[in-house]
């Protein structure tokens, strides 16, 4: 069963890169290049799975997160997978807070974005060490801030944040799992929780935080 | 790239169009001609004795601002950017500048013969301070305007040099290596080492901080990494998470870090993964390659990078140095050193 894609870019080098990367499991069933034609092909083919450039032109100017927000609701089972050169902490915490399920930088090799695909097709959140980083940054988990209740949405757990550091130390899913005696289903599940406070956290200023966390 | 593209250049919004309706400027006439009435009739009535000589004066005085305010507020409303409004005026607007000027005149001079004092002294001062007020009042607009087109101006100065610096930059680093991959375009090792290295400066330049090595422990590491990167011509993906100003023993942990992903280089595959975290205790760095992966206690006495420049420099300041790997498996290399004061 293959999943289907949706690859959204404005420049048809990187469209046509990413579409030859992508493994045989995976089907693209439509390719946009600015926000209006992209809302336009998501409602059309409704895929499983958007590959989202961050910075798009047209729309708002807000790229991705106009893209997001205009689907919102409008598409069942549809599931985002942000694409970016930015390294900025802006870029990624918006883009994850408007709704995307993961973060991946264009640098990822062919069978790891295949994977990153496919993952967020079965629901699982897609972090990048980077963005494995910005979370531990912003929610202070290098100040020491630990949450003592699972369901705190402000700061991370003692194992969340072990999970995070995993990641972040370039540890894929199964070895973030071997590494901590869990299995790799459990590694998903703190992932997505992680991600959950990420979008639904009250630190509204996340990617401000994240620049003024770093000094400890 | 795509983060300079699509930034929109800040522009200054423009003032909405205002519309110069005559039929309301009629209708605003009308009412001061009732009001003129009404002053004649209250006039007749009460008689002028008890009338305080400065009302006249300051009703025309009135009258002439709005005169001459509302066509300039008309025509520098259609067009922000112009301080000559003859093009812009049409004939009604002319003789509505005229006669307010006529008129704020006319209340000026009947201000000036004004006689409400004894002292000539006082009278000189007063009524000379009060006609250059009036002149001041009825041409405010104007120099409101060029005030504000001053203002309009530096921002236009600020945005063009701030538009020059990019392209100065652009142009130093990645215009010319541009030209240098050109040039060298058979060399898939220097085109590959070139791009890199670009790369990295565009990143820091669009995204980073940019701080001083010495003020930052994470910029520190990424030049350490950078340098490996160039050296050994590998990729190796940098997160750091924390920041401090650099230490004794922080310098050192950088160096140790600058070992372990040089010999990762070396020695190992890609992908090659750097995590450096300082928290409030510790610093601690994992360096770590996708195989092939040896036996740590196999490492002859005589190889100096591992023992010397990793190992014996971490445990130096204090820390402690692990080498995690076996053969066929990815080596990881951990570095902790705790945090003093220094």
């Amino acid at each position: 069963m293959s999943v289907t894609v949706v690859i959204v870019d404005d420049h048809d080098v990187i469209r046509v890169g990413v579409r030859e990367s992508l493994d045989d499991q995976i089907e693209v069933v439509g390719e946009a290049r600015d926000v209006e034609s992209a809302i336009a092909e998501i409602l059309d083919k409704r895929p499983e799975v958007v590959i989202l450039d961050v910075h798009l032109p047209g729309g708002t100017g807000a790229g991705a997160l106009d893209v997001l927000a205009e689907i919102k609701g409008r598409v069942e089972g549809t599931r985002t997978l942000a694409l970016s050169v930015s390294d900025s902490a802006e870029d990624v915490v918006s883009v994850i807070r408007a709704g995307a399920r993961g973060y991946v930088t264009k640098s990822i090799s062919g069978p790891e974005l295949s994977d990153a695909v496919r993952r967020v097709a079965g629901g699982d959140a897609v972090f990048s060490p980077r963005l494995a980083g910005f979370v531990l940054d912003a929610f202070g988990a290098a100040g020491g801030e630990v949450a003592i209740e699972d369901d705190e949405l402000d700061q991370l757990t003692a194992r969340e944040q072990e999970v995070m550091r995993l990641i972040a130390r370039g540890y894929t899913y199964r070895e973030v799992g071997e590494k901590l005696f869990i299995s790799i289903k459990t590694v998903e599940t703190h992932v997505g929780k992680v991600l959950h406070k990420l979008q639904l956290s009250n630190r509204h200023e996340l990617a401000h935080w994240a620049a003024q966390r770093r000094i400890v | 790239m795509d983060a300079v593209t699509t930034a929109p250049t800040p522009r200054v919004a423009r003032p909405l169009q205002r519309r110069r309706g005559a039929p309301v400027w009629w209708r605003a006439l009308g009412g001061v001609a009732m009001l003129a009435i009404a002053g004649v009739l209250a006039f007749d009535r009460w008689g002028g004795e008890d009338l305080p000589g400065w009302l006249i004066p300051l009703i025309l005085f009135l009258v002439s601002l709005a005169l001459t305010w509302s066509p300039l507020d008309g025509a520098f409303g259609q067009d922000p950017w112009r301080l000559d409004v003859s093009g812009l005026f049409r004939r009604d607007d002319w003789w509505r500048l005229l006669i307010g000027l006529a008129l704020g005149i006319t209340a000026l001079w009947w201000f000036a013969l004004w006689d409400y004092t004894d002292s000539m002294a006082v009278r000189s001062v007063v009524t000379t301070l009060v006609i250059l007020l009036g002149l001041g009042l009825m041409l405010a607009p104007w120099w409101m305007r060029a005030i504000r087109q001053v203002s309009i101006e530096r921002q236009a100065r600020i945005r063009e040099h701030e538009r020059a610096e990019i392209a100065a930059h652009l142009h130093d680093s990645v215009l010319q290596t541009l030209t240098l991959i050109r040039a060298r375009a058979t060399d898939p090792d220097a085109v590959a080492r070139l791009a890199r290295a670009q790369e990295r400066d565009l990143r820091a330049y669009l995204y980073g901080e940019r701080r001083d090595p010495d003020a930052s422990v994470a910029t520190a590491v990424a030049e350490a990494i950078g340098e490996v990167e160039d050296a050994h011509s590998v990729v190796v993906d940098t997160v750091t998470v924390g920041d401090a100003p650099l230490t004794e023993d922080l310098r050192a942990a950088v160096a140790a870090t600058r070992e372990a992903a040089k010999n990762a280089a070396r020695h190992g595959i890609g992908p090659i993964s750097v995590y450096a975290e300082l928290t409030a205790d510790a610093f601690e760095v994992f360096v770590r390659d996708a195989g092939p992966g040896f036996d740590p206690r196999a490492i002859p006495d005589d190889r100096l990078g591992i023992r010397q420049s990793i190992i014996g420099r971490v445990e130096r300041h204090g820390g402690h140095a692990e080498i995690h790997s076996s053969p066929g498996g990815r080596t990881e290399v951990a570095l902790s050193i705790p945090r003093r004061e220094s």
